[in-house]
């Protein structure tokens, strides 16, 4: 057995032998490096690596949690989560971690290790060709991130697992004024599919069409949403249908399933696969991932699970643990039967969205909120832009924009942005009707 | 912690040549539960350390961490931020304003020790919140509770021979709750803060606060009604200050914002050099000043020195309707040809310190919010809110009130549902006519940086009267 994962497994068998029912433990060796830039200058490399082994055991029922850091002092610490435990209360909702052993695909770390040496060169390129679009007299900032987490699982219910997650990222803003701007984002697994210099045309084209915007108006519009807008709201959505979420009823999904939630060009699903850079072969109880589909052409098929959430809901768990909160992976939306110029040309009138952020609920049950589009925001009419806007936002419903969705595009991209777009997704263009637009007074 | 090791470090670096190292180390000991509908879900309990060094050569910045506490490992680290330091090939150097070497230890001090109250009475002390809640007579369908708990240790050095310890214990307690009543509900939230011991629970009186909330929330499903929109007057309890200080305020004043750093994620500044609005300009009404200040004691963001070494004080934001004074780092009062004013924080060992605020409020005026309402015909009090936000230049923002009241002809009226401000910086700050003489805070996790560093802070100040406000 490879070194580190008999290190983490003979972590759970201490566990039992001190009394606890059932562990698991996940170490995870991770080395991240981020390069930030603005005002096309690298600002800082920030470099940190981390060597940690997360701990989830139960005692009669009671669940505690813990991290370990420094390996000279594992039963210490195991002993300590286990006489918390014996003093903590019971958990009725809790059901135990995941029984079974599992085979997980083979990976190949050294193919997809990531190591940038010289993070300039792929931000340069990126500028070059928002330079191309926009012209040289541009600022650009953003960062550029690269992953390599090795994660070792352990649990005394069967898992037993390596997984080699990577993931190279680079997100710029462009503006051409100062409030004219654009951006975009380049998202990986791998250096080879990593193509800095179509982020950065992207943003250039983005933030050169978007010059000299005027304030919108308040009204109902038609609204196309770029990638990083309707990835947002992909987050958004999905978060909504961790069950952990239902239960505290921070969802519009409460009750839902089996029901109409969206129109019915709307599938959904949560699939971590090797393009992502949210990639994972196993998710935290040790379950192998796999595709869900959440909603299936409007119909809400499920939500996300892990072992304990799933007995309570009386279903199998989806590979979404989450020890305590399910959570998605990467999002997928099925890709549509038009296309983004087809969108455009077809609306007499539509407003094209390309970003936003700070969104923010009055009610998340029911669905009220509001968030503010940023960068390229264009007023179009007959298939041309006919002004580029700033000064607006979005305050609308979640339920309600759903089920307005009528067109989704064949065209997907992979798109991870801050906290915003989180997590990643394979997110199309998006047309919404009625949605609700409102500004400053 | 393992100082030697630090210290190490920064020998080492210095030893390669820098203009400028610091190495900051920090151990943590957490404790987080959380509580869903009654039932605990599950009690976190460690410790976090892990040490860092920030670096400036050939003016460039690297910054490189670990959690790995070994001589071979801290050479690693302060390698790697060095390489990175050169490779980054700056048109224009990075400098870092000059400061004054301290050498001093601070500790914020508990009265009932954190580490001294057993783990049974942690669990029993939320629980008994969250019973007295759910027996509170208001039907609610769904309660989340959780509570951090943490001491936070740092050894901080520098090549200019600074030398700061300190520690610092924080709790805090976060609640959300459904109200149900007809087949209708509304939601809402509250966080708890604190800089000091367990005594905080005595301080906070948590339930009562929720409690009320939740009796709110029924109130407004019963008997809230909608408003007709137009211009009105609108008071706003010091929650709604709060957040207006802190995002049209707070935030836009921040110099990294302002220089373009943080362009790509938080966005920038609706004040820049050459624009319209500067040091100095006009922002609002004058009797507006609007501060920031980590010094307060027992606040959810209290330091006495920042993460650059340098000694916390309060800063004047906007003083008498006018921008005052920029929240700074070294870095950014090297460019704009200042001082720091010790606004550099991180939330851990493995993330770079960036300008954060502290605890931001409004000054406090001579009236009494009877006062301020006698003099309303046709307003409102908005006590609270529910959604809000603002746009990334910080210009645009929102506030959706939770509790708020119909004012007319000076007296308090029914309850309404969901009044809307939605208006500019200036426009809000300009429409100010009077200031309450209670100063109240509330706690808050302010987002910034990348990756995301939630930090602690207090927003508040008192009650506010704007005039003729749209309102919807």
């Amino acid at each position: 057995m490879n070194k580190i994962l008999d290190r983490t497994d003979r972590i759970t068998k201490k566990a039992k032998e001190l009394g606890a029912d059932e562990a698991i433990a996940r170490t995870i060796f991770g080395k991240y490096r981020q390069t930030r830039f603005s005002n096309n200058q690298i600002d800082i490399t920030v470099a940190w690596n981390n060597y940690v082994t997360d701990i989830a055991l139960s005692w009669k029922k009671r669940l505690v949690t813990t991290q370990i850091q420094n390996f000279q002092n594992v039963d210490k610490q195991l002993k300590e989560i286990i006489d918390i435990a014996k003093v903590s209360k019971e958990n009725p909702m809790f059901h135990g971690f995941a029984k079974n052993k599992f085979l997980y695909p083979k990976q190949n770390k050294k193919k997809r290790i990531i190591e940038i040496e010289t993070p300039s060169e792929f931000i340069l390129e990126a500028i070059d060709y928002a330079e191309k679009e926009a012209g040289s007299d541009i600022n650009c900032g953003g960062t550029l991130f690269s992953k390599n987490e090795q994660v070792f699982l352990s649990s005394t219910e069967g898992p037993l697992g390596i997984d080699f997650r990577t993931a190279v990222e680079l997100s710029i803003r462009v503006f051409s004024q100062r409030e004219a701007s654009g951006h975009s984002t380049e998202c990986s697994s791998t250096l080879k599919n990593f193509n800095p210099a179509r982020a950065g045309s992207e943003a250039g084209e983005l933030a050169s069409l978007a010059r000299n915007p005027k304030p919108g108006k308040e009204g109902s519009y038609d609204v196309i949403l770029g990638p990083l807008f309707s990835g947002s709201m992909l987050s958004m959505w999905t978060a909504m249908a961790s069950a952990f979420n239902i239960m505290v009823r921070l969802s519009i999904f409460v009750d839902r399933i089996g029901e109409k939630v969206s129109s019915d060009i709307v599938t959904l699903k949560d699939n971590p696969a090797p393009y992502s850079v949210s990639n994972r072969i196993f998710d935290d109880e040790g379950v192998p991932i796999k595709e869900t589909k959440i909603i299936e052409k409007g119909i809400m098929k499920t939500y996300l699970h892990n072992s304990s959430t799933a007995k309570l809901f009386k279903t199998e768990t989806t590979g979404n643990a989450g020890i305590v909160v399910p959570q998605a992976w990467n999002i997928e939306m099925d890709s549509g039967r038009t296309n983004k110029e087809e969108m455009i040309n077809e609306m007499k009138k539509v407003l094209y969205l390309t970003n936003t952020w700070y969104t923010r609920f009055q009610n998340h049950e029911k669905g009220d909120f509001s968030t503010i589009p940023r960068d390229a925001i264009f007023l179009i009419e007959n298939g041309e832009i006919k002004q580029s806007l700033k000064d607006i936002r979005l305050s609308d419903n979640a339920s309600r924009m759903l089920k307005n969705i009528k067109g989704v595009s064949k065209e997907r991209r992979h798109v991870h942005w801050w906290e915003e777009a989180d997590p990643p997704s394979l997110a199309p263009y998006l047309l919404i009707e009625n949605v609700k637009i409102t500004k400053s007074k | 912690m393992r100082k030697d090791l630090i210290d190490y470090s920064l020998k080492y670096a210095e030893s390669k040549g820098v203009e400028y190292a610091e190495i900051r180390g920090l151990e943590e000991r957490i404790e987080q539960l959380l509580l869903k509908n009654g039932e605990l879900e599950t009690y976190y309990s460690s410790s976090d350390s892990g040490f860092c060094v920030r670096v400036l050569v050939n003016g460039g910045l690297g910054f490189a961490s670990t959690n790995k506490w070994t001589k071979k490992e801290a050479k690693t680290i302060v390698d790697l931020a060095h390489r990175t330091a050169r490779a980054a090939e700056r048109k224009k150097d990075i400098e870092f304003a000059d400061e004054k070497t301290v050498v001093t230890t601070w500790k914020v001090e508990q009265k009932k020790k954190i580490e001294d109250v057993d783990y049974e009475e942690k669990i029993n002390e939320v629980l008994n919140i969250d019973m007295e809640l759910a027996a509170c007579g208001v039907n609610i369908k769904a309660r989340m509770l959780s509570c951090a708990a943490s001491i936070e240790e740092k050894y901080f050095i520098n090549t200019e021979r600074s030398m700061i310890t300190s520690s610092v214990p924080t709790i805090s307690v976060f609640g959300f709750i459904t109200v149900s009543n007809g087949g209708r509900n509304e939601q809402g939230y509250r966080q708890f803060g604190y800089s000091g011991g367990w005594e905080a629970f005595d301080k906070w009186k948590a339930s009562d606060k929720l409690i009320h909330d939740a009796r709110t929330l029924k109130k407004i499903i019963t008997n809230a009604k909608a408003i007709k929109p137009g211009k009105k007057d609108l008071i706003c309890g010091p929650e709604v200050t709060g957040i207006a200080a802190h995002e049209s305020c707070g935030h836009p004043m921040e110099a990294d914002r302002i220089l373009g750093r943080e362009m790509s994620q938080a966005g920038r500044s609706f004040i820049y050099e050459g624009g319209q609005f500067w040091i100095g300009e006009t922002i609002g009404s004058d009797i507006v000043t609007i501060v920031d200040d980590p010094k307060i004691v027992n606040s959810y963001g209290y330091y006495e020195y920042d993460d650059e070494g340098i000694e916390a004080k309060r800063r004047y934001l906007y003083k008498n309707g006018r921008i005052n004074e920029f929240l700074h780092n070294r870095e950014t009062a090297a460019k704009l040809d200042t001082r720091s004013n010790a606004a550099s924080r991180t939330t851990n060992y493995d993330r770079e310190a960036i300008v954060r605020m502290a605890n931001t409020f409004v000054l406090p005026g001579d009236m009494t919010n009877e006062e301020m309402i006698e003099d309303v015909r046709d307003g409102i009090y908005m006590v609270s809110f529910t959604e809000w936000n603002i746009d990334d230049k910080r210009f645009n923002q929102r506030y959706v009130g939770k509790e708020a009241y119909l004012i007319e002809k000076g007296e308090l009226k029914n309850p309404i549902s969901r009044p809307v401000i939605e208006t500019t910086t200036i426009k809000f700050w300009s429409a100010v006519d009077a200031i309450s003489k209670r100063l109240e805070f509330e706690a808050a996790t302010c987002g910034k940086g990348d990756p995301m560093q939630g930090i602690p802070v207090f927003t508040g100040g008192p009650a506010l009267r704007l005039r003729d406000v749209y309102m919807k």
